[in-house]
């Protein structure tokens, strides 16, 4: 069973990256390549395997990718934590969909980096391999709750996956831990002692993160508290970065006025322990960080400014601060008792249960792998908190890879969805917390500086709204609070993950968000978008015309077609144009579509073009009303639906031809008239056949068997043949009246039906008695296991190629 | 204009409702409690309306005197003055909330006592829903109300559909959440209900009132009109018809209008004064098109109702009958073969068929005529076979026309 489930690890796997366009080894076996520093896939994976002799879960310590670096390297403790880092790096420059590339850059280039930098080179969208990267990972995590040893390797990118965003959010907490005392005189023994106390995280984390940070800059946080963190760079103003200096009370109480710091305060206050403290500070030094940056820290009314959102996910939190120790041994104890905390009635009762015990199992653990990487004493410990820390982890992974697919669909109008998103739900606050911390660290670009600017002067403005729903009544107020503050967080993602969106999103000014496109090429290839859409590869309004002739005109196969029509869909939606030309195009692809049996790509047109004809778009409405009534009533076969459809038709649409022939082809099916079905068929207007061209191997065998049992001794084939549509009954050419009766005699037999020869004239008839009984349905010839013949690989290449 | 109302006047009147709610509350008077809920059904003025005008300060004085009720009162006070000021969304909304509250409290009490002000409350919201979604829907709004007391009206479902005394209210509550679904358009969401309320084995059907029982009968009869079950369609209708209070004629032209048809298909055809009686002209035609093979009579009925059939979603049924008239009309034309050469009676000749439907006006060739033969035989409407070669349907000696009996066809 272990071998059989890795299995479909490693075919799940490859088709992901199928579609992924990439090489199949790029994404999945990237993390063991750095870690091995072979690039051989199949030895790293049996290495990884074989570290385990049994079924049992790995012994404490013995995190898959530490054996593994352990192995081929010198046993210098600090050497397997090296080589991780590098994994780590690897992985995080693929996490956060829309900006690698941003962030790579800031990446030193280690080997591990490189190696996945060049399959991300590969894989032509950033995000959708990451997206499939994640997709196998989630299923693997599973697995290894069932204690397969053989799925280690997707078990250790998933646990790398969320070193992406954590050990962001432990650069943050540097930061934090310097700002503190200028931002509370309470605080600020905390401020220091943070950066001594280790709360001990995951094993299959913890080892490995006080080097995920930037060694420069764990330095400064470790040595020099007052030391301004590297990545504040962006938009801090001079006497700021003064208080953040030298952290002096007196100095600061003259430069922040009361009502910061009474707000920072109430945010403090909230945190349940050490870890959120930090990570609740760091987002508050943001804040001021740009407040002082725009001048308006005396100004702003600190009293309404919503409360900044706890991170729910101590493990998280946990990592963070581990990460802040360069070296393993200094795990210490000091942190607070779990009984001091407060609870934020958002978080879950059972997660908070779940993240203490494994933060105490994990220090075990953490402990045992610093000292003895094989202590198998420890061994229940690790397995049961791997369990939990798989359960407690899957969710927030889910949520990570929709979130993005989601806002894909919509295009350049993510942005609405993600506010109407910002539910009170607490994972997601959580995630957002990620997020945002990862948004921070981002913060080096001069572009990020101004949109920083940007975001603040829509703080000040959503704060009025805010302000007056806060203040209503008092158990709502954090509530509220808490809500805004998540929407313009989300907001916030939004824009640092789309790294060509720089306007205001809160605002629903959706003139002003629109991308003007300015790619002036006729022929694009359809991409999933992952982030907001670049202006530079969006071909505006009058390029789209030229690129819909351009594919019209095409000699080229339905697939190129489809890809072609798809991007100039995606250009159309994302700049929210919707005219004739939206109509056009929808149509011309809904036909192309239909020519070409795919009735889901038609369907997600005709549903389209059903809502910009409602919107009173001209187009052929009717054409495509005909079309609608033959969809539900030949292949959905929901009465509702049909009668729905029927009813909504207009009197003018009624005398309609297209839409005539499909009523008529209702009746005939619903009296099972065939012969009026097939006459129908023949003289059918407009595309209406194609539809019924996939009905019509139904009806033949409804009518086969309606024949056989109503008519007595025989039948000639060429009736059949002439009733079933096989062949006209007008046509002149002999030829073709012979094709169709060879054609229709086939068919006959491939379904049961028993032939035999009259004496009399040498004619072909169905012996009608026999066939009666004997009639089947075949199987399709093209059928796939998968059930979509068009997800066929073949399918695939030949729109690649 | 109310009249002018001093402030101690309207203060009273207040007090004395809020005084009655509470009494009627403490006191478990469920009737009570029921007509002091009502708020859509009352008049723009009333007493109470009037004296919310006149005291805007009423829901501090509610939360003020009946702490513990702090949540239903001050806001149902809210949603009566919102109706009375024709703010029909507004009043919803504060309604929604009152009866959330009082949907709180019910659970609590262990006694269905106020079963009567919870149905009152379930009506009363989706009345007030339906209210404010055309409110909404005038004003270029989006109107999900309806679908928020449906949400709504499943939280009060799962409060009752439990083990123990409250289940009887359950079905009532079934009823509101199937007018609402049919009116949106959403009756897949009937499903889930329907089989709580079907599969239960602690309670039993029967034991619900014969109101809620009809009202049920009648809304799953529909559905299976939809999905053409017509036999188990005809059992339910029937039921509905059989217990439905015969002083309540319209309810009884209701369910009539989805059992005749139902009767129709499975072969059973109402006396034209059935009919009239229940103003169901509608269908005579129909029938009338049944009993005398007349297909271009069918074909015209349909076409002139088409509209209401449509949205009675009986049309795909009515249709299906074509069948039942081709074999109405080959019966006729064996009855008079069967006069004229009783001999060669049981063989009917294609190009017959085609002249008599040639008279009919409805133009078909021969090979389609020869293909509806071909169908009744299969369908069993007809029994006998069709000889290709001689263009000849030669009929069975013994029943050649099979009654439906009760089958569809």
């Amino acid at each position: 069973m272990p071998a059989n489930s890795f299995h479909y690890h490693q075919l799940y796997n490859q088709w992901s990256y199928y579609y992924d366009q990439s090489a199949p080894s790029s994404g999945v076996h990237a993390p063991a390549v750095a870690v091995s520093g072979t690039s051989d896939i199949k030895a790293t994976n049996i290495g990884s395997g074989y570290v385990y002799p049994s079924t049992q879960p790995p012994p404490p310590g013995t995190t898959p990718w530490k054996s593994d670096a352990g192995a081929p390297a010198a046993p210098p403790p600090q050497a397997p934590g090296t080589s991780v880092f590098q994994n780590q790096h690897a992985n995080q420059a693929a996490a956060p969909p829309g900006y690698q590339n941003q962030y790579v850059n800031t990446v030193p280039g280690t080997p591990g980096f490189q190696n996945q930098y060049a399959n991300q080179a590969v894989g032509v969208p950033g995000y959708q391999n990451q997206y499939a990267n994640q997709t196998p990972t989630y299923q693997s995590a599973t697995t290894y709750y069932g204690q397969l040893p053989l799925s280690n390797q997707a078990d250790q990118q998933k646990a790398s996956h969320w070193q992406g965003p954590s050990s962001n959010v432990s650069s943050i907490n540097h930061v934090s831990g310097s700002s503190q005392p200028t931002l509370q005189g309470s605080t600020t023994s905390d401020g220091h002692r943070l950066n001594k106390i280790q709360i001990p995280t995951n094993p299959r984390i913890a080892p490995s993160l006080p080097i995920a940070v930037p060694k420069a800059e764990k330095r400064n946080s470790e040595a020099d508290l007052s030391q301004k963190p590297a990545y504040v760079s962006v938009a801090m103003h001079k006497n700021d970065v003064k208080t953040a200096q030298d952290g002096h009370e007196a100095a600061t109480q003259g430069s922040i006025p009361v009502s910061l710091r009474t707000y920072v305060g109430r945010n403090v206050s909230r945190c349940k322990d050490d870890a959120q403290r930090s990570a609740v500070q760091s987002i508050l030094k943001e804040i001021i960080t740009k407040a002082t940056a725009d001048g308006i820290l005396h100004t702003k009314n600190w009293d309404i400014e919503p409360m900044v959102p706890l991170p729910e996910n101590v493990e998280s939190t946990n990592m963070t601060s581990s990460a802040k120790d360069s070296s393993p041994f200094s795990f210490s104890t000091s942190r607070k008792s779990p009984g001091r905390r407060v609870k934020s009635r958002w978080e879950p009762v059972a997660e908070e249960k779940v993240a203490n015990k494994v933060e105490v199992s994990s220090k075990e653990l953490a402990k045992s792998n610093t000292f003895s990487s094989f202590d198998t004493t420890k061994k229940a410990g690790n397995s049961w908190d791997i369990g939990k820390f798989l359960q407690s982890r899957q969710a927030p992974v889910s949520q990570y890879n929709q979130r993005p697919s989601k806002q894909q669909r919509i295009g350049g109008n993510a942005c609405l969805t993600e506010n109407g998103n910002a539910s009170n739900d607490s994972d997601k606050e959580q995630d957002l917390t990620k997020y945002y911390a990862n948004a921070i660290t981002l913060a080096n670009s001069p572009e990020e500086k101004k949109r920083r600017e940007h975001r603040s002067k829509r703080f000040e403005r959503s704060q009025g709204a805010a302000s007056s729903k806060s203040r209503s009544s008092a158990p709502d107020k954090d509530k509220t609070s808490n809500i805004y503050t998540r929407r313009s967080m989300s907001v916030l993602l939004n824009r640092s993950n789309g790294g060509a969106l720089s306007f205001a999103v809160e605002d629903l000014d959706w003139d002003a968000l629109t991308v003007k496109g300015t790619c002036q090429e006729i022929e694009k290839r359809y991409l999933r978008l992952t982030s907001a859409p670049d202006p530079a590869t969006v071909r505006p309004e009058d390029v789209l015309p030229k690129a819909l002739h351009m594919v019209e005109a095409s000699q080229k196969n339905y697939l190129y077609k489809c890809d072609q029509l798809k991007s100039i869909r995606q250009d159309l939606t994302v700049q929210r144009i919707q005219n004739e030309l939206t109509v056009k195009v929808y149509e011309t692809h809904a036909r192309l579509a239909l020519q070409s049996g795919d009735l889901p790509e038609f369907n997600q047109c005709q549903s389209q073009l059903k809502r910009l004809y409602a919107e009173g778009i001209k187009g052929c409405h009717f054409e495509f009303s005909a079309y609608s009534l033959l969809c539900v009533m030949l292949h959905s076969n929901n009465k509702r639906d049909l009668l729905s459809s029927m009813a909504s038709l207009s009197k003018d649409a009624k005398q309609d031809g297209t839409v005539k022939h499909a009523l008529a082809v209702h009746s005939a099916v619903s009296s099972g008239n065939y012969v009026l079905f097939f006459k129908l068929y023949k003289t059918a207007p407009g595309l209406n056949s194609c539809l019924m061209d996939l009905y019509v191997e139904r009806m033949r065998f409804e009518a086969i068997k309606c024949i056989s049992k109503s008519y007595r001794l025989t039948l000639p084939v060429r009736y059949v043949a002439q009733v079933l549509g096989f062949m006209g009954i007008d046509e002149a050419c002999e030829d073709k009246r012979a094709d169709g009766l060879e054609e229709c005699e086939e068919w006959l037999k491939a379904h049961g039906a028993v032939i035999t020869v009259d004496n009399n004239n040498g004619e072909l008839q169905i012996d009608t008695k026999v066939t009666s009984t004997s009639l089947y349905m075949p199987e399709p010839d093209n059928a796939v296991s998968h059930g979509d013949a068009s997800l066929a690989v073949d399918d695939f290449w030949a729109r690649t190629s | 204009m109310a009249p002018y109302l001093s402030m101690g006047e309207a203060h009273r009147r207040i007090a004395d409702y809020l005084s009655r709610v509470a009494d009627s509350i403490s006191s478990s008077d469920g009737a009570a409690l029921a007509s002091l809920l009502a708020v859509s059904s009352a008049p723009p003025s009333t007493p109470l309306s009037d004296a919310l005008s006149a005291f805007p300060d009423f829901p501090r004085l509610a939360a003020d005197r009946y702490p513990h009720l702090s949540d239903l009162l001050p806001t149902l006070l809210r949603a009566i003055h919102s109706h009375s000021l024709i703010r029909f969304a507004d009043a919803y909304s504060s309604f929604e909330k009152a009866a959330n509250a009082f949907l709180q409290e019910f659970r609590n009490w262990e006694t269905p006592w106020a079963m009567e002000a919870m149905h009152t409350v379930a009506l009363e919201i989706r009345l007030l829903a339906e209210k404010a979604d055309r409110e909404l829907a005038t004003s270029g709004k989006n109107p999900d109300k309806l679908q928020a007391a449906g949400s709504f009206l499943m939280k009060v479902f799962g409060a009752l559909a439990v083990k123990g005394p409250k289940r009887i209210g359950a079905l009532y509550v079934t009823c509101q959440l199937f007018k609402i679904y049919f009116r949106l358009g959403t009756v897949h969401l009937c499903r889930s209900v329907i089989r709580s309320i079907e599969t239960a084995r602690n309670f039993d059907f029967e034991d619900f009132p014969v109101k809620d029982k009809v009202t049920y009968m009648y809304y799953t009869g529909r559905l299976e009109v939809f999905n053409e079950n017509f036999l188990v369609a005809d059992q339910k209708l029937t039921y509905a018809l059989m217990h439905c209070n015969p002083q309540y004629g319209a309810n009884l032209r209701r369910i009539l209008k989805f059992l005749v048809p139902v009767k129709l298909s499975i072969g059973v055809l109402p006396r034209i004064t059935l009919l009239e009686r229940y103003n169901l002209l509608e269908y005579a035609d129909v029938v009338t098109s049944l009993k005398r093979g007349d297909l271009r009579l069918l074909r015209q009925a349909l076409e002139r109702h088409e509209d209401q059939f449509l949205k009675s979603g009986v049309y795909l049924v009515l249709e299906k009958l074509e069948l039942q008239v081709y074999q109405r009309l080959v019966k006729k034309i064996h009855i008079i073969q069967r006069l004229k050469e009783p001999a060669k009676a049981h063989q009917i000749k294609l190009e017959v068929v085609v002249k008599a439907l040639k008279w009919l006006e409805i133009d078909m060739d021969v090979d389609e005529v020869e293909c509806i033969m071909a169908c009744l035989i299969y369908k069993n409407l007809i029994k006998g076979y069709f000889a290709h070669k001689s263009k000849v349907l030669v009929l069975s000696k013994q029943d050649p026309f099979p009654k439906l009996n009760g089958k569809p066809v």
